[in-house]
């Protein structure tokens, strides 16, 4: 993957029910950009951030990730570049121990034992979760969750972060840790949230959704502007 | 709810690694099965013969550092159906067996007190080899001896998904009691109700979590992290061929009358 940009034209995507969650989005977030997601509940954000791996696929309209169309065939692939934080710690946790949850990804990309070991150890360690390597994920407070959920990503070094809600539910220390590692990280980066302070904080650009169509793209301050207008 | 917690912290405490014994894990699925196969074959007759089996979950508990009132508690689970399964053998079979002085005991009597130990010794047995190994070490344990993975996998993801049906009935019977204005029992139509929720909570929660799992390049089989491997060693072999050759002596020597014989 040379380039790590993901373009969004024209995506359709309505779900089993019927519900039309997006309706002709188009957008673009080049590399080594960091991108809020704004909108209001229901707009289309996680369904916008399921479509960026490939878990959930167009009705109508094209993903691509890196240059690679993103369809059922090419999905296990772009996998391995965009990692996704789950807005819901306790749906990406399900490993007996921290440490095996950790190892999940990079196994499952093939890499060698010794290899998994330090990237499990980094990743713990850059999450501030070192210590609890052989705890179970369900014994966890919802701040260690979320920095062990966010560990398993960086484990798999991803080029693309995408996430859904990282600082939800989280004390001001937990918080500023994920903003922390946030900042931190070089890649693209999509964060679909409701804290405007991190969309500020963070992201010079901003995508607003309501609808499942983007409504404003632009500097994040205008786009919250906007934001606010709607409210 | 209490109830429900306690069965989510059990299943927690049974899916990790358990405490480490040492022993490689399928030594200690063989020797399980071992001794399941010599105590469930000893004659119904010979009560005296299977009371020596009982030894075996309080050895393998203190060598294996388990709380042997834990797996006794746990082996609890099984009494009841126990209880019901040999329920009518003391009144069809109605042979005296053995007179303890005055007193005559029939052959219903042994078969059924036989029953309830073999029960509770199996289920303790197993419960020795889960926390001992953990409920993944086991899965693993049946890999290496020919379950296709494919299985243990299943295993894992049920395993998984009762740990997320009993959070979503924590959840669920938590928001009851909010709202229940000190009401404790459902009606009929209340628990029709209630696991039909359940059932579409967890569903959801499973599809979700699957998400996650495919998200981190899940194609059908858990990887497995085993930074020391652990390898087969002479103390395995020993322990095994001592066990073996134990469960073999108890099986076919009747250990009780030598010991009568001597006194």
């Amino acid at each position: 993957m040379s380039h790590h940009y993901i373009q969004f034209t024209d995506v359709h995507y309505a779900y089993p029910n019927g519900y039309e969650a997006l309706r002709g989005i188009t957008f673009r977030v080049t590399h080594g950009e960091k991108v809020a997601l704004l909108g209001m509940n229901g707009a289309g954000k996680s369904t916008v951030l399921l479509h960026t791996n490939g878990l959930l696929l167009p009705s109508k309209g094209e993903v691509n990730v890196g240059g690679i169309p993103v369809t059922k065939k090419t999905a296990p692939g772009v996998r391995r570049a965009v990692g996704m934080l789950f807005q819901n710690p306790d749906d990406q946790l399900f490993m007996p121990t921290v440490e095996e949850d950790v190892a999940f990804g990079p196994l499952n990309m093939g890499l060698e034992m010794a290899e998994v070991q330090r990237r499990v150890r980094e990743a713990l360690a850059r999450t501030g979760a070192g210590g609890l390597e052989k705890r179970s994920p369900f014994q966890l407070s919802g701040g260690q969750k979320k920095s062990v959920a966010m560990a398993t990503i960086l484990s798999m070094e991803p080029e693309i972060l995408v996430m859904d809600e990282p600082t939800a539910e989280l004390d001001l220390a937990a918080r500023n840790k994920v903003i922390d590692i946030i900042s931190r990280y070089t890649h693209t980066c999509l964060i679909a949230t409701h804290d405007l302070d991190l969309a500020c904080g963070l992201c010079p650009r901003s995508i607003l959704i309501d609808g499942g169509k983007v409504v404003a793209d632009g500097p994040t301050e205008e786009v919250i502007a906007r934001l606010k207008e709607m409210i | 709810m209490e109830r429900i917690e306690k069965a989510i912290t059990s299943l927690q405490r049974m899916q990790g690694s358990g405490p480490e014994s040492g022993l490689h894990p399928l030594c200690l699925f063989v020797i399980t099965v071992a001794y399941l196969v010599a105590m469930l074959s000893v004659p119904v007759s010979a009560f005296t013969m299977l009371l020596w089996f009982a030894l075996y979950p309080v050895v393998m508990a203190a060598l294996t550092g388990l709380d042997f009132t834990r797996i006794f508690t746990g082996s609890l689970i099984a009494l009841p159906f126990a209880l019901l399964i040999g329920l009518f053998n003391p009144i069809y079979q109605t042979r005296t067996a053995l007179r303890v002085g005055s007193l005559a005991i029939s052959e219903g009597w042994i078969s059924y007190l036989s029953i309830i130990l073999r029960s509770m010794l199996s289920v303790q047995a197993l419960l020795v080899l889960v926390s001992g190994k953990g409920f993944t070490g086991l899965c693993r344990s049946l890999e290496s001896v020919g379950m296709p993975r494919l299985l243990s996998t299943q295993l894992l993801m049920v395993y998984r998904y009762l740990t997320v049906l009993l959070q979503e009935a924590v959840d669920m019977t938590r928001a009851r009691r909010a709202r229940g204005y000190g009401r404790r029992h459902l009606s009929m139509k209340m628990w029709g109700a209630f696991c039909g929720q359940l059932f579409l909570r967890t569903v959801a929660r499973a599809e979700a979590v699957n998400r996650a799992m495919l998200a981190r390049g899940f194609d059908g089989r858990m990887p497995r992290y085993q930074p020391v491997r652990q390898r087969w060693t002479l103390r395995d072999t020993l322990t095994l061929g001592a066990s073996l050759a134990c469960f073999a002596l108890l099986r076919f020597v009747d250990i009780s009358r030598i010991f009568t014989h001597l006194l």
